[in-house]
């Protein structure tokens, strides 16, 4: 019953951020100097047709009618046209939004996969030399800017050695799968290992500060959890040690850690943002910088909106699971 | 009360608050010490930034050549200890016929440009040297801009609780939700890219022509400096927020504390109280988070300037964007100033790591790319 509660008021707080962001989205438009309509309007444009793209536009109206009607447009998934293609701004940004989800999905799953082995090693061997080996990766891993790595990889592994390609992204995993209902298992099997070969770079260039973050975090969350009183108590038991570490000091190192994932959400988003710049990765990332660049507003927003509700959603989904783990945190 | 305080005492009064509260005591002066001592990372760290620092404040005294003059005769020469090789492709007419002609010339390294040189024959070294300067200024003016206003913000909310706090957090709430990056680009985005050109002092004093010339250095050097503002406001307002919540972390426990209620017994108002007694308490943990941000906003430096959102040409960031038209001909554009800001990031984060060790504040290494 309390979760129930919890998750209802989680929820609420999460809806409240949802409208905040929705807000500052719209508001983001009346701190822009210059007029949108000359996104739209040609330059030699005559009065009267720039009146007349104001109104289609709906930009002559009072602010906050622009903004009910905005909200209630958004609740029906209306985010506008885009004014340079005037394709429904929803679709250019939904359509964007798998490519961007693989993206994160499997650098977050190279991140796992590498770090919270190398951070139980890193623990569990405190001063030997695969713990100053983890140590140094991780250090390293924080701080370099993971466009550049991405520039290196793509240096040695696609220019000089040819292994993979530069850029681009082939089949989308989800075609992949038509393609497999479509025309067999052939082609499916050509397509999902073109799109691994296409994603590998990327996501391990995304995936490294995630590896190295979380890497320290697992180590000192070890570390902490071995010196406990209750891995003394588990010991003296009897029980073999690799249970003492994995199924009891490892889970609670874990609780922590998934926290700090979801509160990092925004910065792997924000690091897909510039690792799709580098490998030319058609995502949402790649939209944004074009949008801003010619000012399309519809896309700007819709792309910020979609990108601030992902990461409600996620802490709101991360915040239920850490009180279903931790019940402490539900009073 | 017979004492009048004029604007001057007044003044005085807060240049004494504020030293107040930016006092370290002595034991935090032996931690920190001790762990120095034991560390051998941390001296890295120290090494590593002061090399920075030195390059940054020096550039115009150290740098081999002005960053800016271009030399397209001397474009793309490799660092020293590498030759290039470079493929040059001419039609000649050969007994009356058209013929292509493959030659290959070799390109030495010279010791004018120690990293090589780029695209446009400007020297790498220089332009790593005064790189330094956009890097450190960047980082340590979007970290004190995000420090007063995140500090500003979570003491009010810590200390009043209640409502001001439900308020502000569901602001800091919406802030976190878009991604540092994500939000500087929309605000560069709308705001253009303005930029201060601000005067080299050392080249404005006229010390710098006469070093140079004594120590056989090519000169003149730029006598300005282009500093990005909106880059500067625009980190400073996306990363105010992990400041807000540290803050409010501690004024929410110090307010609890025996000296502060004594404090507001003896009638102290809510202004002296947070300043006088919850904010010296509470600098440790603010000191280590904005160590921690300056790398991180030199890292969100470093990826605005490469997607092109700066109002300087002089960055690591733009260089690396520069060096990645040439990554099959001339590896180096690309690499020396990644390597400059790994180092430089990597020295900031063993320097955190032993403030951290050091105060033992209980924060994580908040912050990110």
């Amino acid at each position: 019953m309390a979760y129930g509660r919890f998750l209802l008021k989680r929820g609420l707080q999460g809806v409240l951020v949802v409208w905040g962001v929705v807000t500052v989205v719209f508001g983001l438009r009346f701190i822009t100097p210059g007029n949108p309509v000359n996104a739209v309007a040609p330059l030699d444009a005559s009065p009267e047709l720039r009146q007349r793209i104001a109104e289609e536009l709906g930009l002559n109206r009072p602010v906050y009618v622009q903004y009910a009607d905005y909200i209630w447009e958004l609740l029906h998934g209306d985010m506008g046209y885009s004014y340079i293609s005037s394709i429904d701004a929803s679709t250019i940004v939904l359509s964007k939004l798998p490519a961007t989800l693989e993206l994160a999905v499997a650098s977050t799953v190279v991140a796992i996969v590498l770090s919270i082995p190398l951070g139980v090693v890193s623990a569990t061997r405190r001063h030997e030399p695969a713990d100053y080996a983890a140590t140094s990766f991780s250090l390293v891993g924080i701080s370099t800017p993971n466009f550049w790595l991405g520039i290196m990889l793509v240096l040695l592994l696609s220019v000089e050695l040819n292994l993979f390609p530069t850029s681009g992204r082939a089949f989308g995993f989800y075609r992949s799968f038509e393609l497999l209902f479509a025309e067999g298992v052939g082609a499916f099997w050509a397509a999902i290992t073109g799109w691994l070969w296409h994603i590998a770079l990327p996501a391990v260039t995304l995936g490294t500060y995630f590896t190295a973050l979380v890497t320290r975090l697992t180590r000192s969350g070890m570390l902490d959890e071995l010196g406990k009183q209750y891995v003394r108590a588990t010991r003296a038991k009897g029980l073999p040690e690799t249970l003492v570490r994995y199924r009891h000091a490892l889970k609670n190192t874990l609780i922590p850690v998934v926290t700090v994932l979801g509160l990092q959400m925004g910065t792997l988003i924000g690091g897909a943002v510039i690792t799709e710049a580098v490998f030319s990765w058609p995502g949402l990332g790649t939209t944004l910088i074009n949008a801003i660049n010619a000012r399309d507003w519809p896309i700007i927003q819709g792309t910020l909106i979609v990108i601030g509700v992902g990461f409600v959603l996620v802490n709101v989904l991360v915040d239920a699971l850490y009180a279903y783990l931790d019940p402490q945190v539900v009073e | 009360m017979a004492d009048s305080t004029g604007p001057l005492d007044r003044l005085f009064g807060a240049v004494d608050r504020v030293r107040g509260a930016l006092t370290v005591s002595p034991r935090t002066v032996r931690n920190l010490k001790s762990e120095y001592r034991t560390s051998a990372l941390s001296k890295v760290g120290v090494a590593l930034i002061l090399v920075v620092v030195f390059m940054a404040v020096f550039a115009p005294f150290i740098a081999p050549q002005n960053p800016t003059t271009q030399n397209l005769d001397n474009g793309r020469l490799p660092p020293l200890g590498f030759t290039q090789t470079e493929q040059q492709t001419q039609t000649q007419m050969v007994n009356g016929s058209i013929q292509t002609v493959n030659t290959t010339e070799t390109v030495n390294a010279t010791l004018a440009h120690p990293l090589g040189t780029n695209s446009l024959g400007q020297d790498m070294l220089a332009r790593v040297i005064y790189g330094a300067r956009t890097s450190l200024l960047v980082g340590l003016l979007g970290t004190s801009l995000a420090a007063l206003l995140g500090v500003s913000v979570g003491l009010t909310a810590g200390y009043y609780r209640g409502r001001v706090d439900d308020t502000l957090m569901r602001f800091a709430d919406v802030s976190l939700a878009f991604p540092s990056l994500v939000l500087a680009i929309a605000l560069i985005g709308v705001w253009g890219r303005a930029s201060v050109s601000v005067p080299d002092p050392f080249v404005v004093a006229g010390v710098v022509d006469p070093v140079r010339s004594a120590l056989g250095l090519p000169t003149p050097m730029p006598d300005t400096f282009v500093l990005p503002g909106t880059v500067i406001v625009v980190v400073g307002l996306v990363n105010w927020v992990w400041f807000a919540r540290v803050a409010r972390g501690e004024a929410l426990s110090i307010r609890e504390e025996e000296f502060v209620k004594a404090a507001r017994a003896l009638g102290a108002d809510d202004a002296r109280v947070v300043l006088r007694h919850v904010l010296p308490n509470a600098t440790t943990p603010i000191l280590v988070l904005a160590t921690i941000q300056v790398a991180s906003i030199i890292l969100l430096e470093s990826s605005l300037s490469f997607l092109g959102f700066s109002g300087t040409t002089l960055s690591w960031g733009f260089d690396i964007a520069q060096g990645r038209a040439y990554l099959a001909s001339a590896w180096w554009i690309a690499t020396v100033p990644g390597l400059a800001i790994v180092l430089t990031v990597v020295g900031i984060n063993l320097v955190g790591d032993w403030l951290r060790d050091a105060l033992d504040p209980g924060i994580e290494g908040e912050g990110g790319m």
